[in-house]
């Protein structure tokens, strides 16, 4: 064969498989779009039956032996519902041998199997699996691991409280932020292991439960976290979230204590969120710690102080404009917090003036 | 026949809750965004307005702020129940500064749903 003849011939066959490969890609696309389709109808046609059951009645037995697209629909509505309709669709589920078999694959070889399985059972919001997603907080897979702390969470068992912060150190860990939205999805029933965890965890287990306690506003959470603040053994981490945490609670019981800490620590993080948590709460009687506060070297600290006396009402702002009327950094930094007032009620009431 | 204009960019939740108050012999209109359902508001002038907060192009409170300041008072007084996940006291606020009269919160019930809409209704509108 020729030097052109073979080249006919290998473009030729490069032609003939670029055709095949665009056939089995449209092929594929059509088969895809017809699936869709087909499991689209099956979806419309089921719908209408789980709003029934819903509603209270008869249609378990259809459902039971439904198509698979109708467990997609149920565990897209099963987060956003709660009490008897919630329970309504759990039941649903286990009917059909969702459950079972998510709980199967707790174990499979593949991890993307064990994390579907996890985040399917956290969906069904049940306890029963509680122990098995406790085990994938260990899961050689930080995905995996991820999926079951976030499956703990919406399945709501507080008993998985413990595990959740005890994977804050474990020799696998997970994020903070995982674990933090986990705890946050359990709910006010976690409380109580968070104020434990505050007081006997690790330092990563105390910080978090000093930011949690105070996302939940919980008032009695401040014994522990104005202990917790108060003492200079803690990573500073630590105090910050119990001063920040303390803020959020806002109750005048921390006011001496931030102030103390605002005063008397020589870490400006920690300064910085005392003067914040004291401008939350807002009283009055911080003013003087505050003022003092302006005198700080940090430019931080300065601006939290200015800003939180500006939050204490007319007798924080009157200090402010005293401040204000001197020179140097602390001058500056009053100023900047008066304007920044000024602006805010420009734009809460825009008619006035 | 009361009607209850219903506004969620959800299209199950939004067909659930209108399945849901159907069955009370209410007339209900779906919308998918708080674009259309401003609009639809303007036009069928419902007696309620079941309004998703978060939502594409408008969302529900500016749905709201939007219905409170419109020219028409019968508009403007429409009662407006919000639905939505955001259940922090901060929140609240905001809903109801905006001009929400009531809130249910996601995860949530729908005999909850249907016992605040039948309250926010004129008496006699639900057929139990």
């Amino acid at each position: 064969m020729t030097q052109t003849g073979a080249v006919v011939v290998a473009s030729s066959v490069v032609t003939g498989l670029v055709v095949v490969l665009l056939l089995s890609v449209g092929a594929a696309h059509v088969a895809r779009r017809r699936r869709e389709q087909r499991n689209a109808a099956r979806r419309a046609a089921l719908v209408p039956l789980v709003y029934t059951l819903l509603d209270g009645e008869e249609a378990g037995a259809v459902l039971a032996g439904a198509p698979a697209v109708l467990d997609e629909v149920v565990l897209h509505l099963l987060p956003q519902l709660r009490g008897s309709d919630r329970k309504v669709l759990q039941d649903l589920l286990v009917t059909r041998g969702v459950v079972e078999r998510a709980a199967a694959d707790l174990t499979a070889r593949a991890a993307w199997r064990r994390g579907r399985a996890a985040m399917l059972l956290g969906s069904t919001a049940s306890t029963a699996h509680t122990a098995g997603l406790i085990t994938l907080l260990a899961d050689r897979s930080s995905q995996v691991r991820c999926a079951a702390a976030r499956a703990l969470g919406k399945a709501g068992d507080v008993a998985a409280a413990p595990h959740l912060l005890a994977a804050l150190t474990a020799e696998r860990t997970l994020p903070s932020g995982v674990v933090g939205m986990a705890l946050l999805d359990l709910g006010t029933a976690a409380l109580p292991a968070l104020r434990e965890a505050l007081t006997s965890g690790t330092a990563p287990a105390r910080a978090l439960a000093a930011s949690l306690l105070g996302l939940h506003g919980d008032l009695h959470g401040t014994p522990a976290l104005t202990l917790t603040l108060a003492d200079d053994g803690q990573p500073v981490d630590v105090r910050r979230a119990a001063a920040e945490a303390l803020g959020r609670i806002s109750s005048p019981r921390a006011t001496d204590p931030l102030c103390r800490a605002l005063t008397f620590s020589a870490e400006p993080v920690l300064r910085h969120a005392a003067a914040e948590a004291l401008g939350r709460i807002g009283d009055p009687a911080a003013a003087t710690a505050l003022v003092a506060g302006m005198a700080a070297d940090d430019p931080g600290v300065r601006a939290a102080c200015a800003d939180a006396l500006g939050a204490l009402g007319p007798d924080g702002r009157s200090r402010l404009t005293q401040l204000a009327d001197g020179e140097g950094p602390t001058a500056g930094t009053a100023r900047g917090a008066l304007d920044a007032l000024a602006v805010r009620s420009a734009r809460l009431h825009p008619m006035a003036g | 026949m009361s009607h209850v204009l219903v506004v969620d960019d959800d299209p199950v939740i939004a067909d659930l809750v209108a399945f849901r108050l159907g069955r009370l012999g209410l007339q209900v209109s779906v919308e998918f965004d708080g674009e259309a359902g401003l609009a639809a508001a303007r036009q069928l002038h419902p007696d309620l307005i079941v309004l998703d907060w978060m939502m594409p192009r408008m969302n529900g409170l500016q749905v709201c702020q939007a219905l409170r300041s419109d020219a028409d008072p019968q508009l403007a007084r429409t009662p407006v129940l919000l639905l939505t996940a955001k259940a922090q006291e901060p929140d609240l606020e905001r809903g109801f500064a905006a001009g929400a009269t009531d809130f249910v919160t996601k995860p949530f019930s729908t005999r909850e749903l249907v016992s605040r809409v039948t309250a926010a209704l004129p008496p006699g509108s639900v057929v139990e």
